[in-house]
């Protein structure tokens, strides 16, 4: 090796052993794209990007012949890599690469069915042990049973014929966790709203070893139609007849472990359904999940409830440097995911008293701020009073004076020096 | 005590009836008779009603089921609108124009003489309105939860308990027969000794977003509606939508503390006590107006060894309602008629002569009515009401601090962490202040 070479390395190496925030890479994924019925273009840089900003992955992208093309080509290592994350929904693969695939698989590989790669090798047996559930390609009875939930009660013996896969209009939905001690959705709220997305319905297949994790309810009379976009103004008031279908998934293969999520249709750059917070969380989970049979992600300040659908525009995470950079432009009709990001935090450090004072002083100094809006310093101010302590104490006198924020000074004072 | 009280009251009022000195009419015309009454006029209990909203008028009407025990004659609201639609049903049912409206709890507080006012507004208010009607000497018919922080809470108690008035908190679980049975048969160590208690509470309901600022309708007094709460542009949310915002309420959690954590205690007789210690989780919404958490799921526990699970009720099998689980098996209770026990062979059998009896009521406003006459205490009197919401309001501290809270049940104080006392308490804005009990 040459000794250039080997200075960069050991640069790297330092770098990573001091860059506390982040992870070690520790895993390889491999992203199988080139054909499919959606935008492939659009969905796989951006699923690398999520992969590496777990910290725990490097991703690398293989992309298939064209439709027709000559599949001999298509020949990947499978052995270079810990996951294989599928969004690909088009011609079959080479024997041999199907037999290197279900091989890396049977041995222990973890993959990621995403989206429309449960469309994907209807006649391929194996391929839809893999995924479980599959849908479109003249799937029906024949390619297994459909499995949901009605009620609270799991359903995994429906025979009856008709097709396998379809879905409603586009819209926002809510997804329900079903099981809060699997690793991928442990801490997840029961509830949280997924973007603009296609609800997939009715899907089939053998769904050997198949564990739903996470369902949506579909409508009886129109499968695939949210009932939140079919009857919205009913509010919680739910269509009653429908089931709920799976939307995210966990299989076992041999000793392979498969995470399948129905979620993030693309649009160019994304869109909506790639951008929600609850299919970006869950797809890193679940990729992290179907390499190690862990999560050691935390769930993340911005994770939806039932409150609406959260968007992390251009896939951005938030820091507390980043939060406190932009917390003092607030308004009070803009977002106020900043000031959620900066609760969550104190939550998160509250035994800390050192931490604590840090961003006590952080919070200090925007109020200290003549640029920042009335509106931060009122949240700010909100937020101080209970947690902040004798430091903030001089800043928030300073507003008493001020005629917007003196009702807030007030209220902080009040509890910061309770005799007063 | 509180039997010389009302009769005070009873007394005052006919006193100044035959003195002719009052202010305004207290006698109920005789035409008030046209509607059929049983009772004499001079016998109804004479009502007032603050808060006319959804919940208000609800109650309002339960009370005229009584076959005319009450008579409503002045009504409370800081929405015009709703005030004088509120005015017209009562008006309605009396046949008359009498019912007298005001705008300002504090000028009907001064100018009627009364004998029960029934309270439904916002949890931001109760401190300082159920604290003064108190202090008027007013018996209260309030509503759930008593309390949106626990130092209004002692101060609502310490209200009723020294002024010797009747209270009836709006827990009307209680007067349902399946709630009284189940938490009978759980005091009486149906399921053994009580070790594991579930509560399980709606889920959130749905954000909007962040609506832009709006012009105040005219109806609305909104600085009034703000009261003690920090005053903030309108948005298009008050009546009712008021629960999803912190500065008002605790969300669901703290909105349905008062049934059934109030029946989980019933049961397991923890209603003049509190837990020791508190920790656990919530969702909070990361966008939007609405801030209380949407989500929640945190563990109590006891001096005497039992634990509260309190959590939207998705993350509890049985799902909503109260769940006693002992060491002989478990009962569970919720709306709807529903009565059920790991072994229905819990659920049979007569509570013996020398068992426990806990207060029986069959109609909860009927009960209020009789302990007005009678002085008795109600069904669900003030401690108990204050000890359920007590639980939700320690469960939101925990959550909102990320920490483990530690509790003495007894001096009702925070053990050891200075920032988590500091949410016992919000302060309220200028001029506002919680009345002296």
């Amino acid at each position: 090796m040459k000794r250039q070479y080997l200075i960069l390395l050991l640069v790297a190496g330092l770098l990573t052993f001091f860059s506390a925030c982040k992870k070690e890479v520790h895993y390889n994924a491999l992203i199988i794209t080139g054909q499919n019925n959606h935008n492939w273009k659009a969905s796989n840089p951006i699923l690398k990007q999520l992969l590496e900003q777990t910290g725990l992955f490097s991703a690398d992208i293989i992309i298939t012949p064209e439709k027709g093309g000559d599949m001999i080509t298509f020949d990947p290592d499978f052995s270079k890599y810990d996951l294989i994350v599928l969004d690909y929904n088009g011609d079959s693969w080479t024997e041999e690469t199907n037999t290197a695939f279900l091989e890396f698989v049977s041995n222990g590989g973890g993959v990621v069915v995403y989206h429309a790669a449960d469309n994907s090798f209807p006649d391929w047996e194996e391929y839809n042990k893999i995924i479980g559930l599959g849908g479109w390609g003249n799937r029906n009875e024949k390619s297994g049973p459909y499995v949901y939930y009605r009620g609270n009660e799991i359903v995994r013996d429906d025979t009856s014929k008709g097709i396998g896969g379809t879905h409603g209009p586009r819209s926002d939905y809510i997804v329900k966790t079903r099981n809060f001690e699997h690793p991928i959705t442990k801490g997840l709220p029961v509830n949280w709203f997924q973007g603009n997305d296609e609800l997939y319905s009715l899907l089939r297949g053998p769904a050997e070893n198949m564990e739903i994790l996470a369902t949506s309810f579909s409508a009886t009379r129109r499968p695939g139609q949210a009932a939140e976009a079919a009857a919205p103004a009913q509010g919680f008031r739910r269509i009653r007849e429908g089931r709920d279908e799976p939307v995210l998934m966990t299989i076992t293969y041999g000793k392979g472990r498969i995470f399948h999520t129905v979620l993030g249709h693309a649009d160019e750059g994304g869109g909506p359904a790639m951008e929600s917070v609850g299919f970006i969380v869950t797809f890193q989970r679940g990729a992290e999940w179907a390499v190690s049979g862990k999560v050691t992600q935390e769930v993340p300040f911005d994770f939806p409830s039932a409150s609406g659908v959260v968007l992390r525009p251009d896939f951005k995470v938030i820091t507390l440097d980043d939060a406190m950079a932009n917390i003092g432009s607030y308004e009070i009709e803009k977002s106020t995911k900043n000031f959620t990001f900066l609760r969550s935090y104190i939550r998160k450090i509250a035994d800390d008293e050192k931490a604590l004072l840090n961003v006590e002083k952080k919070m200090v100094d925007v109020l200290k701020n003549n640029e920042v809006t009335v509106d931060s310093k009122k949240l700010l101010l909100r937020e101080l009073s209970w947690m902040g302590s004798d430091y903030s104490i001089a800043a928030i006198k300073e507003l008493i004076s001020n005629n917007d924020l003196k009702d807030e000074a007030g209220f902080a004072l009040a509890r910061l020096q309770p005799s007063k | 005590m509180s039997e010389k009280t009302s009769r005070r009251n009873f007394v005052k009022r006919s006193a100044a009836a035959v003195a002719g000195a009052i202010v305004l009419p207290q006698i109920i015309p005789s035409t008030a008779l046209g509607m059929g009454g049983k009772l004499p006029p001079s016998d109804r209990i004479v009502f007032g009603l603050i808060g006319t909203g959804s919940q208000g008028m609800s109650d309002l009407r339960d009370f005229h089921r009584l076959d005319n025990q009450v008579q409503f004659v002045a009504l409370c609201d800081v929405d015009s609108n709703r005030l004088s639609t509120a005015k017209e049903t009562v008006d309605k049912a009396y046949k008359n124009q009498d019912c007298r409206t005001y705008g300002d709890y504090r000028e009907l507080l001064e100018k009627e003489t009364l004998d029960a006012m029934l309270i439904a507004i916002p949890d931001h208010w109760h401190g300082i309105i159920y604290s003064s009607v108190a202090n008027k000497k007013i018996n209260v018919y309030g509503e759930k939860p008593i309390c949106r922080t626990i130092k209004d809470g002692q101060t609502i108690v310490s209200a009723v308990k020294n002024n010797g008035i009747t209270w009836q908190t709006g827990s009307w679980q209680r007067s349902q027969a399946h709630f009284h049975r189940g938490s009978e048969l759980v005091r009486n160590g149906r399921v053994g000794k009580i070790k594991y208690i579930e509560v399980g509470l709606p889920d959130g309901g749905r954000g909007i977003g962040t609506p832009p600022v709006k012009e105040v309708p005219a109806e609305l007094n909104w600085d009034m509606w703000l009261g003690p709460a920090l005053k903030v542009p309108f948005r298009g949310v008050s009546h009712w939508d008021w629960r999803w915002m912190l500065d008002y309420s605790g969300g669901q959690l703290t909105d349905w503390s008062g049934h059934h954590i109030d029946i989980a205690n019933w049961g397991a007789d923890l209603e003049h006590t509190g837990p020791v210690e508190i920790s656990g989780t919530g969702v909070y919404p990361a966008e939007g107006i609405y801030d209380a958490p949407f989500e929640y799921d945190f563990l109590c526990k006891y001096a005497n060894g039992i634990e509260m699970r309190v959590a939207n009720a998705s993350r509890f099998p049985l799902g909503m309602g109260t769940t006693w689980y002992g060491d002989l098996g478990w009962i569970h209770v919720d709306r709807g008629n529903k009565l059920t026990a790991s072994d229905p062979k819990l659920l049979e059998g007569e509570i013996g002569e020398n068992e426990i009896h806990l207060y029986m009521s069959d109609n909860h406003y009927q009960n209020f009515i009789d302990c007005v006459r009678s002085g008795k205490e109600t069904i669900a009197p003030i401690e108990a009401g204050y000890r359920a919401i007590s639980v939700g309001l320690l469960g939101e501290i925990a959550m909102t601090t990320g920490q483990t809270i530690r509790w003495d049940p007894d001096k009702e104080e925070i053990i050891g962490n200075l920032r988590a006392s500091k949410l016992l308490s919000r302060p309220y804005r200028q001029p506002w202040t919680l009345p002296t009990v």
